[in-house]
C-alpha cells in the first residue's frame, strides 16, 4: 500500500515533471514529549501565558455549550429541516426524475475518485501517531460535548416542556439552583482563582520544575470550572430537566461513539511502538472512506428518523432508519468513490497517469454542460430537425474545419495561411453583418461556427508542426465541432423535466450550477482581461482598465439586480433573459474584473528574463504567453485565484435577494412560511451555513494541499 | 517576425471590432428562452429559422410583440402567475416545491378558465422588489401576490388592479395577560413597545393611528416579521403589528400554551385590498381574470361548489347560474375568448370563493363571518356583478 504511493510515475506531469520524484528531505526527529511536558510547555509557560489558555478555554467552553444547548435544545424543530432537506438542496425538482440527480452525482464521484485515484500526489498519507491522536481527540471532543449539554427537557403528553415556578428555585434549595442564581460570580470567581493559582506557582517557580504537584493542582481546578459549567445547567431555569443519570442514559449513542473513538485510537497508540507510530501511513482517502462509510452505515442502522413530503402529505417517523431513497443512493455513490478510486491506482501503477491527465481534465470541463444540458433538463431532440439540419452542419464544420486547420498549421506555409486566415475572417464577419440586414438566411450556430473557424484559422500557425501534431490539431477541432454542435442542439432543445415553478432547479443545486458556470465563463475572461491590461497595445490596455475598474467599482448586488431585473427591459421584445442566467452573466462579469487582477499580479512575478528568452529562440507573442507566461503567472497566482474561487461560491447566496430559490432563500424565507412550520427559521440557516463551511473549507483545503505541491512561495 | 506579428494583431483587432459590431447587431436572432420559456438556459445561441416563417415560435413571437396577451397565453397553453411563494396560507412552497394557498388556487382558476386544466400554471415566486418589474416586462401574466391596490400603484407603476379577493388591514396583537382583549382600541396601547418589520407601510400607518389617537408608543422595528414574532415571544416587544391575516396566522401557529394573544382593533387601522394584478392596456386577458374571480364569487353566492357543479350545470337553479358554467346555449364565455365551459372548469376543478378561502384561511384562524370578506348578503364587501 504504501510502496505504490511513491510510485515515480505520479509526478510525471506536464507543468512541473521534476514534483514527486524526490523525496522531500526528511525533518530532523523531534523528541516525543509526555502530555503533562506538552501542556507545560505550550500553554503554561508562562503568568501571561496560563492567563490567556484559562480565560479562553473557559470562554471557549462556554460558546460550545451555548452552540450545543442551542442545537440541540427542545425548541429547535429540526423536523423543518430534515422534511425539507430535497427541497433545500434542489427545490420543485420533481421527485420520479430525481435518478438524474444522482446521475449527477455518481458522475461527481467516478469523475473525484478517478482524479484522486489517477492523478493525486498524496505523499506518504497520514501518521498512525497522527491517524490515533486524532480519532482519541475527536472522541474526547464527543465526550465533553455529551456532558457540557444541558439536560433534556421533560415534556408532557403533548411534547410542551414542563414549567415550575421560577422563584422557588431561585430562592435557594439545591446547589444546582444556587449556581444558576450566582452563575456569574462563581464562574468569576473560578477564573481568577486559576489565575491567582498559576501566578502563585510560578512565582514559587516551580509550575514547570518543581515536580507533577503543582500542575496536577492547577489541573483540578480548571476541572472544577468545567464542573461547575456542567453542573449550573441541571435543575436550574423555568423549565423541569431531567437528572444527571438520565441524560447521560439518554446519550448512549453518543457514548458508544466517543468511547470507541477513544479506544480504537488509544489502541493503536498503544499498539505501535512510538517508532512504528512515526513509520506507517495509511492514505487519506482510506480515511476519507472509512469516515465516510460510518456514515452511510449508521443511515442503515441509527434511526435518524424518516421525513418527507409526498403528494400532500407530511411523512413524519422519528423511530425509522431514513428513507431507502436517500440511503440507497448514498452507498452506491460511496462505493461508485471507492471503485473509482482503486481502479484510478490500478491504471496508475501500470503507467497511464500522464496519458489519462488530459483527458481526464477535459473530461472536469465538460461535465458541467453535460450534466446540467443532457441529464438534468433531458431535453427533448427533435429528430427530424436533428437530422436534416444539426448533423449535416456539424459534419460539414468538422470536415471544411478540418482541411482548413491541416493546411494552416503547415510549418511553411507562410503568407498564404496568413490570406487564408483574413479571407475566413471575412467571411465569419460577413454572415454577421448579412444576418444582420437579412441579406442571406443563416443559423446563428453555422455563424458562430464560421467565427470559431476564423479564430482556429488565426492562431493555427502558433501550433505548427509535423504531420502528428498536425493531425491532433484536425481531431482537436473535430472534437470540438462535435461538443459544440451537440450541446447547442441540447440547449436549444425544450426540457421535458415538469416543475411546478419557472425554474427547473433550485437549493443547493442552483448555489453549485451558478458557482460553477461563473467560474467556467469568468476564468477565462479573467485571464484575457488581465492580458489585455498587460498589453503593449493601448486600446487593449484602457478598454480592459475600463472595465475592471468598473466592475470592480460597483457593488456585486447592483449588479445582479440590473442582470435579473433591469436588464430584459433594454432587449428587444421578442428576447428574454431568464433570471439565472441573468444571475450567471452578473457573476462572471463581476468575477472576472476580479480574477483578471489576481491574474495580472502572477503576470507581473514573471520576470522580464523569461519574455527574453523566449524571444530568442523565436516564439511568438502567442505562443510566448501561452507556453511561457501563463504558466509560470498562474501557478504564483494560484493562492488568490482560489480565495476569488470560494468567495464566488459564498457569494452565490446573493441570490436570495435577487428573488432566486437559492439554498439561502429557501431556508430564510421559505421553511418559514411553510404553515407546517411556520417561523422556524434558525435551524435552517444553521444547517445552511454549517453546508457553506463544509464546501468552502474543503476548497481552501485543496488550495493549500495545491499550494505546497507547485511549491509557491517556496521557489 | 515584427511585421508577421503586427499583421497578427491588425487581423484580431480587426476580429474584435467586427465581433463588436456582431454583438450588438445580434438582437434580431430570436432566443431559445422563447421557444421554452420553462427551461431555466444559460444565454443561447438560438437557432433562428428566417427559412420557416410559419413555425408556432413566430406566431408566438408575434403576438409577443404586436399582439393581445390573450392570444398569446391561449397559444402558449401556459399561464406565468407570479405568487410570493413565502405568504403563509396565500402562497406557501411546499417541501416538493409545489404551491399551496389563497393566491395559489386563484392563479389555478384562472388557468382552469383559460384551458380548462387547472394545473397549466407556472408558477414564478417574485420577492416584493421584483414583482412590479415582472409585470412590466412580462415576465408573469398575472400577480396573485398580496398585492394591495393603491392609488399610486395603480396610475404610476403601469399595472392594472383586477376585483379584490381578500379585504385585509392592518391590526395589532397583544397578550391577555397584560390587560387586552378583542375589543380594546389603538388609544389603550399608550406607552407600549410596538414592534413590526422596517421598510413597510405598516410602521408609518400605526405611527399615524397613534398620533390620530393622541398616545405615545415606542416603535421598534426588525427586519423581517418572523424576529419581530420572535421578540413577541420573549416578552421584548409588547404589542406587535401587521396586517391581520399574518397576525392570525402567527397567532394559530405560534402562540406559547398558557398565553392567549388577542388581535384588535375590531376595524383594522388602515386598508389592504388585495388582489390580482395584470399589465396595464389588457383587457381582453384583464377579463378574463375578473370575470374567473367573480364567477367563483357568484358560484358562492347561489350554493354552487366542486362537489355539485356537474349537477348545476345539468339542472340549473336559474338563468344566471346556467349562463355562467356555459350550459345556457349563449356566448358569455366564447365573446371573452375562453370556452363555454370556461367556468364551470373552475367551479369544477378549483372551487368557489368560499371553498377556496376555508380550505387555505380556515386552518390558520381566519373566518370569513363578521369579516369583509363575508359575501355582501352577510354584511361583507364580497360582491360580484351580475352574470347577464
Amino acid at each position: 500500500m504504501t510502496a505504490t504511493m511513491g510510485d515515480p510515475a505520479a509526478g510525471a506531469g506536464p507543468v512541473e515533471p521534476w514534483d514527486g520524484e524526490r523525496e522531500p528531505a526528511q525533518k530532523p526527529e523531534e523528541p516525543s514529549l509526555s502530555a503533562g511536558e506538552w501542556l507545560g510547555r505550550n500553554l503554561f509557560s508562562s503568568p501571561v501565558n496560563s492567563l490567556l489558555t484559562v480565560v479562553f478555554s473557559l470562554l471557549v467552553l462556554l460558546a460550545v455549550r451555548g452552540l450545543l444547548n442551542f442545537t440541540f435544545s427542545e425548541e429547535r424543530t429540526w423536523r423543518a429541516v430534515k422534511t425539507n432537506m430535497r427541497f433545500l438542496f434542489t427545490h420543485a425538482y420533481p421527485q420520479d426524475q430525481y435518478a438524474r440527480i444522482w446521475v449527477c452525482v455518481g458522475a461527481i464521484a467516478v469523475l473525484s475518485g478517478l482524479s484522486v485515484g489517477l492523478l493525486a500526489r498524496v505523499g506518504r498519507g497520514i501518521s498512525m501517531k497522527k491517524l490515533s491522536m486524532n480519532l482519541m481527540a475527536t472522541g474526547g471532543v464527543i465526550a465533553l460535548g455529551i456532558v457540557l449539554r444541558e439536560p433534556s427537557a421533560i415534556v408532557d403528553d403533548e411534547g410542551v416542556a414542563l414549567h415550575r415556578d421560577v422563584s422557588a428555585v431561585a430562592g435557594g434549595g439545591s446547589f444546582a439552583g444556587w449556581l444558576d442564581a450566582n452563575a456569574f460570580t462563581v464562574l468569576a470567581v473560578l477564573v481568577l482563582a486559576n489565575v491567582a493559582l498559576a501566578l502563585w506557582f510560578h512565582l514559587q517557580g516551580t509550575y514547570l520544575r518543581g515536580g507533577p504537584e503543582p500542575r496536577t493542582a492547577h489541573g483540578a481546578l480548571v476541572l472544577v470550572s468545567v464542573g461547575v459549567l456542567i453542573v449550573q445547567q441541571y435543575a436550574t431555569g423555568e423549565v423541569v430537566r431531567e437528572s444527571f443519570a438520565d441524560a447521560m442514559s439518554d446519550r448512549a449513542w453518543w457514548w458508544l461513539a466517543a468511547a470507541v473513538l477513544v479506544g480504537g485510537g488509544a489502541a493503536l497508540w498503544l499498539g505501535l511502538g512510538d517508532a512504528r507510530r512515526r513509520n506507517t501511513f495509511v492514505p487519506a482517502m482510506y480515511v476519507f472512506f472509512v469516515g465516510s462509510g460510518l456514515m452511510v452505515l449508521s443511515a442503515w442502522v441509527y434511526p435518524w428518523g424518516h421525513y418527507g413530503f409526498l403528494e400532500g402529505e407530511f411523512i413524519n417517523e422519528p423511530g425509522r432508519t431514513v428513507a431507502m431513497t436517500t440511503k440507497l443512493p448514498w452507498t452506491v455513490m460511496l462505493v461508485l468513490l471507492v471503485a473509482t478510486y482503486e481502479l484510478g491506482r490500478v491504471l496508475r501503477a501500470a503507467g497511464a497517469g500522464p496519458k489519462l491527465r488530459v483527458p481526464l481534465n477535459l473530461l472536469w470541463v465538460l461535465t458541467p454542460f453535460v450534466l446540467y444540458w443532457a441529464v438534468l433538463r433531458d431535453p427533448d431532440l427533435d429528430w427530424d430537425h436533428v437530422l436534416s439540419t444539426d448533423l449535416p452542419m456539424a459534419v460539414f464544420f468538422a470536415a471544411f474545419g478540418g482541411v482548413v486547420v491541416w493546411f494552416l498549421a503547415h510549418p511553411r506555409i507562410g503568407e498564404a495561411g496568413r490570406v487564408m486566415a483574413a479571407v475566413l475572417v471575412a467571411v465569419a464577419a460577413l454572415n454577421w453583418v448579412a444576418a444582420y440586414f437579412g441579406w442571406y438566411p443563416m443559423l446563428q450556430k453555422a455563424r458562430i461556427s464560421f467565427l470559431l473557424l476564423a479564430v482556429v484559422a488565426l492562431l493555427a500557425h502558433n501550433f505548427a508542426g509535423d504531420r502528428s501534431q498536425r493531425l491532433k490539431l484536425v481531431a482537436a477541432w473535430v472534437a470540438t465541432m462535435a461538443v459544440f454542435h451537440w450541446l447547442v442542439t441540447l440547449v436549444n432543445s425544450p426540457s421535458t423535466v415538469d416543475t411546478p415553478t419557472d425554474a427547473l432547479i433550485g437549493g443547493f443545486g442552483i448555489t453549485l450550477i451558478v458557482a460553477v458556470f461563473t467560474l467556467l465563463l469568468a476564468f477565462p475572461m479573467g485571464v484575457l482581461l488581465a492580458l489585455a491590461r498587460t498589453s503593449k497595445l493601448p486600446i487593449f490596455r484602457v478598454l480592459s482598465t475600463a472595465y475592471i475598474e468598473v466592475f470592480r467599482g460597483v457593488p456585486l448586488i447592483t449588479v445582479l439586480f440590473f442582470f435579473t431585473l433591469i436588464f430584459n427591459l433594454f432587449l428587444p421584445d421578442n428576447m428574454t433573459l431568464v433570471d439565472i442566467a441573468g444571475a450567471t452573466i452578473g457573476f462572471a462579469l463581476f468575477s472576472a474584473a476580479y480574477l483578471a487582477e489576481n491574474v495580472r499580479g502572477g503576470l507581473q512575478a514573471v520576470r522580464r528574463g523569461q519574455y527574453e528568452a523566449s524571444d530568442a529562440v523565436g516564439f511568438t507573442t502567442v505562443q510566448r504567453t501561452l507556453f511561457i507566461v501563463l504558466p509560470q503567472a498562474l501557478r504564483v497566482s494560484i493562492p488568490p485565484l482560489v480565495g476569488q474561487v470560494i468567495a464566488t461560491f459564498k457569494e452565490t447566496s446573493l441570490l436570495a435577494i435577487v428573488g432566486i430559490f437559492d439554498f439561502l432563500r429557501i431556508a430564510d424565507k421559505v421553511i418559514s412560511a411553510q404553515s407546517e412550520f411556520l417561523g422556524v427559521k434558525r435551524e435552517g440557516l444553521l444547517f445552511v451555513s454549517f453546508i457553506y463551511w463544509i464546501f468552502a473549507y474543503n476548497m481552501s483545503k485543496h488550495s493549500q494541499r495545491l499550494e505546497k505541491r507547485l511549491g509557491v512561495g517556496e521557489r | 517576425m515584427t511585421k508577421n506579428k503586427a499583421l497578427l494583431w491588425r487581423a484580431l483587432a480587426v476580429l474584435f471590432a467586427v465581433t463588436l459590431i456582431a454583438a450588438s447587431c445580434g438582437d434580431d436572432d430570436e432566443d431559445a428562452e422563447v421557444t421554452a420559456p420553462s427551461e431555466t438556459a444559460a444565454p443561447a445561441t438560438g437557432d433562428d429559422e428566417p427559412d420557416a416563417p410559419t413555425t408556432t415560435v413566430e406566431d408566438v413571437v408575434d403576438d409577443t410583440q404586436d399582439g393581445d396577451l390573450l392570444d398569446t397565453v391561449l397559444a402558449r397553453g401556459e399561464l406565468n402567475c407570479g405568487v410570493s411563494g413565502s405568504a403563509v396560507a396565500f402562497s406557501e412552497t411546499q417541501p416538493d416545491g409545489s404551491q399551496t394557498g389563497f393566491d395559489a388556487d386563484y392563479c389555478r382558476a384562472v388557468a382552469a378558465a383559460l384551458f380548462g386544466d387547472a394545473e397549466a400554471v407556472v408558477f414564478t415566486p417574485l420577492t416584493a422588489a421584483e414583482r412590479f418589474t415582472a409585470v412590466q416586462t412580462g415576465e408573469v401574466d398575472v400577480l396573485m401576490r398580496n398585492t394591495t391596490w393603491t392609488q399610486s400603484r395603480d396610475t404610476e407603476v403601469g399595472m392594472d388592479f383586477g376585483p379584490t379577493t381578500y379585504y385585509d388591514g392592518q391590526q395589532l396583537m397583544a397578550r391577555e395577560g397584560d390587560g387586552f382583549s378583542g375589543g380594546s382600541q389603538v388609544a389603550d396601547i399608550a406607552g407600549a413597545v410596538v414592534c413590526t418589520n422596517a421598510g413597510t407601510t405598516t410602521e408609518q400607518n400605526v405611527a399615524d393611528a397613534a398620533e390620530a389617537a393622541g398616545i405615545e408608543i415606542e416603535l421598534t422595528t426588525f427586519e423581517d416579521f418572523d424576529q419581530v414574532t420572535e421578540n413577541f415571544i420573549n416578552d421584548a416587544c409588547d404589542v406587535i403589528t401587521t396586517d391581520g391575516s399574518a397576525l392570525v396566522g402567527r397567532k394559530a401557529n405560534q402562540q406559547p400554551a398558557g398565553e392567549n394573544w388577542v388581535i384588535f382593533p375590531a376595524t383594522p387601522i388602515s386598508k389592504e385590498p388585495l388582489g390580482p394584478t395584470y399589465g396595464q392596456n389588457q383587457s381582453r386577458f384583464a377579463d378574463v381574470v375578473n370575470w374567473t374571480v367573480y364567477a367563483t364569487v357568484i358560484a358562492d353566492e347561489k350554493g354552487i361548489n366542486s362537489g355539485n357543479v356537474a349537477d348545476m350545470a345539468a339542472n340549473p337553479p336559474d338563468a344566471e347560474a346556467a349562463r355562467l358554467l356555459g350550459a345556457a346555449d349563449d356566448e358569455q364565455q366564447s365573446n371573452m375568448g375562453l370556452a363555454p365551459d370556461a367556468f364551470y372548469q373552475v367551479i369544477a376543478q378549483v372551487g368557489n370563493y368560499d371553498e377556496i378561502y376555508s380550505r387555505h384561511l380556515n386552518p390558520v384562524g381566519l373566518t370569513r363571518e363578521g369579516s369583509a370578506n363575508a359575501g355582501w348578503l352577510d354584511g361583507g364587501l364580497i360582491y360580484a356583478p351580475p352574470a347577464r
